[in-house]
């Protein structure tokens, strides 16, 4: 699904990612740890291919093809999904034109037909009830006036809207409550299946209660550090990262 | 002075027809005022050098042309191809209440009233409509009976289609209490220019639906006008749509004449890559109890420049006036212009008045949401950028119109590069 070799990215002339390595198979799930500013945040931006964020070394396959061969919208439209940790608030276009567009030009690129603005409907109205938001959001503007957790349920409608082949969730669980948390949680587990894959970033182990990881992952001064199973997530909840810098320290010595 | 005028000014001596002291009037305002100054504050920031070097090219009948079709709209079509009226008039049925005459042809009764009419709507003139004013020839005038509401619209066409000087004129009456519908579509790319002029006399109680479509690109060059007088409450929506030029410049005027009238005016622009559009609008309100409502919303593409001077003019006597005017820009680049001068001019003490104006540059943030969720990026802008042009497409009345606009110029907008 997704292999990045040796990736080194910056952002403003700052150097972020420093060799970060990472094999994601179909229907796997990883989570990515680590502590503030180790770039986990910089990962999901840098696959998704947001302007100003610079690769300097290293290559990323997507389904077999060269990432950085594809425009933001193409990597999106072959099946990357990136759910943001702040979503963007566009007054002026409504939530449900804005994912009736974003679903159809995910079906052009796939050759399926555009749904018509009933089938649409119908489908949004059922991921909306899903995600326990009321089906006004459908009318109302992109994120507009969205609290946080809201905005983060969007993000999740939109996941099971577009089907995307790789989920990549930057810190869903942020700033929610054990409600939204269970949503947010619910939502990706309907989603799971052999083939579709998910990357996890989050800070804290609690959202890798609902949802169980195949690996933990931790990120830290730009790359992979530490690779283990679920009871990875444990060992930080409970001791924090600092065995990482003796570690870590112990490694590069 | 210019070598065009003096040859137009020479040309113009020659005319005779019933307009001759009008004619007169405006040729020697135009060799005292000359061509208008560099920096005068009417035309600066107007690119007039290609004219002022241009040699006079007469106009002649074209052979070959298309006359653009709006669909389900089937209008009376009045068309000038280069200046020249191609329409027969006799072939024409008009329905009952409703006149048309060309300026060339028109009976002793019309001409009467066109001499009232003619260079009156708007009586300081500027150069180009002196020059209209001296020397065009081709031109019609309407006029709706009172109490009669006509249901077809009337589309005037002016085309360029070759390399000439154009000079047409409408001149439209509306009786008291009488409705009409009346679209001004210019359009044509080819070297040429062109000054198509119109002046409304909305009578008491009267209602003009009113377009103008300034479609003219590339080398066309046009300057020109719609000029209204409202009576007592007689009530204007007009709407301009228009790309750019080489040089396009028009002039919208609207003055209350009469108490209680309202006047509503959007405009939109749309400049690809290039282009230069300029609107000059003013709104005299010399009565009181009038209403004013004017948008102006503009999308600038790279290397284009738009200027929009839009003046509200509240006299001593117009209290309780209630007038609104706006424009919105969005730049394309940075290589992008618009000069923007919302002007609010009030001598009454007893008014309501608000005028603002606003320029952006797209947001980057919300570009990279909708593209990150496999919208394609012409059709991100779109969405993002074109709502609000939408919303004043959205406000036409006529059904047909709105049809054909709303694509049309969202493919246009969709075919502009962001840099």
């Amino acid at each position: 699904m997704l292999k990045i070799n040796n990736l080194h990215a910056s952002v403003e002339d700052k150097v972020i990612l420093t060799g970060l390595n990472l094999e994601v198979k179909p229907g796997e799930v990883h989570a990515i740890m680590g502590p503030n500013g180790a770039g986990k945040s910089t990962l999901g931006y840098v696959l998704s291919g947001r302007d100003g964020y610079e690769v300097q070394q290293g290559d990323v396959s997507f389904k077999g093809e060269d990432l950085f061969e594809m425009d933001i919208e193409e990597r999106a439209s072959n099946g990357l999904f990136l759910a943001f940790q702040y979503p963007v608030e566009i007054p002026g276009v409504s939530n449900m034109e804005f994912m009736k567009e974003s679903v159809n030009a995910t079906r052009e690129q796939r050759g399926e037909e555009r749904l018509s603005a009933t089938e649409f409907l119908k489908k949004a109205k059922e991921a909306c009830n899903q995600v326990q938001l009321p089906l006004d959001f459908l009318k109302r503007g992109v994120n507009e006036g969205f609290s946080g957790g809201e905005k983060k349920r969007n993000e999740i409608m939109q996941m099971i809207l577009l089907q995307p082949s790789l989920c990549i969730l930057d810190e869903s669980d942020s700033g929610l409550d054990v409600d939204a948390l269970q949503v947010v949680a619910n939502g990706v587990n309907s989603q799971r299946d052999s083939t579709r894959s998910f990357i996890i970033i989050t800070h804290y182990q609690r959202l890798l209660d609902y949802i169980k990881p195949d690996f933990v992952h931790i990120l830290a001064d730009g790359k992979i550090v530490k690779t283990g199973d679920a009871s990875l997530a444990l060992r930080i909840e409970k001791e924090g990262y600092a065995f990482l810098g003796k570690e870590y320290e112990g490694a590069s010595a | 002075m210019s070598q065009w005028l003096t040859q137009v000014i020479d040309d113009a001596k020659r005319v005779d027809d019933f307009l001759a002291p009008m004619r007169q009037q405006a040729l020697s305002k135009l060799q005292t005022q000359g061509w208008p100054h560099a920096r005068s504050e009417e035309w600066r920031l107007t690119p007039l050098t290609s004219i002022k070097e241009r040699t006079v090219e007469a106009s002649s009948v074209a052979v070959n042309y298309i006359v653009p079709q709006i669909k389900g709209l089937n209008p009376i079509d009045l068309v000038f191809v280069d200046g020249v009226l191609v329409t027969n008039l006799n072939d024409i049925r008009l329905p009952t209440g409703l006149s048309v005459h060309a300026l060339s042809d028109a009976p002793s009764a019309a001409q009467t009233k066109i001499t009232a009419l003619f260079g009156h709507v708007k009586p300081t003139r500027h150069v180009f409509g002196l020059v209209n004013d001296a020397i065009c020839q081709q031109g019609i005038y309407i006029e709706v009976d009172e109490n009669c509401s006509i249901d077809t619209p009337l589309r005037i066409v002016n085309l360029a289609t070759k390399d000439c000087d154009a000079h047409t004129r409408a001149l439209v009456n509306l009786g008291k209490n009488s409705q009409l519908k009346v679209i001004e579509h210019g359009s044509g790319s080819a070297a040429s220019f062109t000054t198509a002029f119109a002046e409304y006399a909305i009578g008491q109680e009267a209602r003009l639906e009113h377009y103008r479509f300034a479609f003219f690109t590339g080398a066309a060059k046009q300057v020109g006008g719609s000029h209204f007088s409202l009576q007592d409450k007689a009530n204007l929506n007009s709407t301009l749509v228009a790309y750019g030029s080489e040089l396009s410049r028009l002039d919208v005027d609207i003055i209350h004449a009469g108490e209680h009238a309202n006047a509503k005016m959007n405009a939109i622009y749309l400049l690809a890559e290039g282009e230069f559009f300029d609107l000059h609008s003013t709104i005299e309100h010399a009565m009181p109890n009038g209403t004013t409502e004017e948008n102006a919303r503009g999308i600038i593409g790279d290397r284009a420049r738009a200027v929009f001077s839009g003046r509200i003019h509240i006299h001593r006597d117009a209290q309780k006036t209630l007038a609104e005017l706006n424009n919105r820009n969005l730049l394309l680049s940075r290589r992008a212009m618009i000069n923007t001068k919302p002007e609010l001019e009030i001598y009454a003490d007893d008014v309501k008045c608000a005028h603002g104006a606003t320029v952006a540059e797209i947001e980057e943030q919300a570009l990279y949401y909708l593209l990150s969720r496999g919208i394609k990026r012409s059709k991100a802008l779109v969405m993002l950028n074109f709502g609000f042009i939408q919303e004043l497409v959205n406000d036409i009345d006529n059904e047909n119109i709105r049809t054909w606009l709303s694509p049309m110029l969202s493919e246009r907008f969709a075919s502009m590069e962001v840099k």
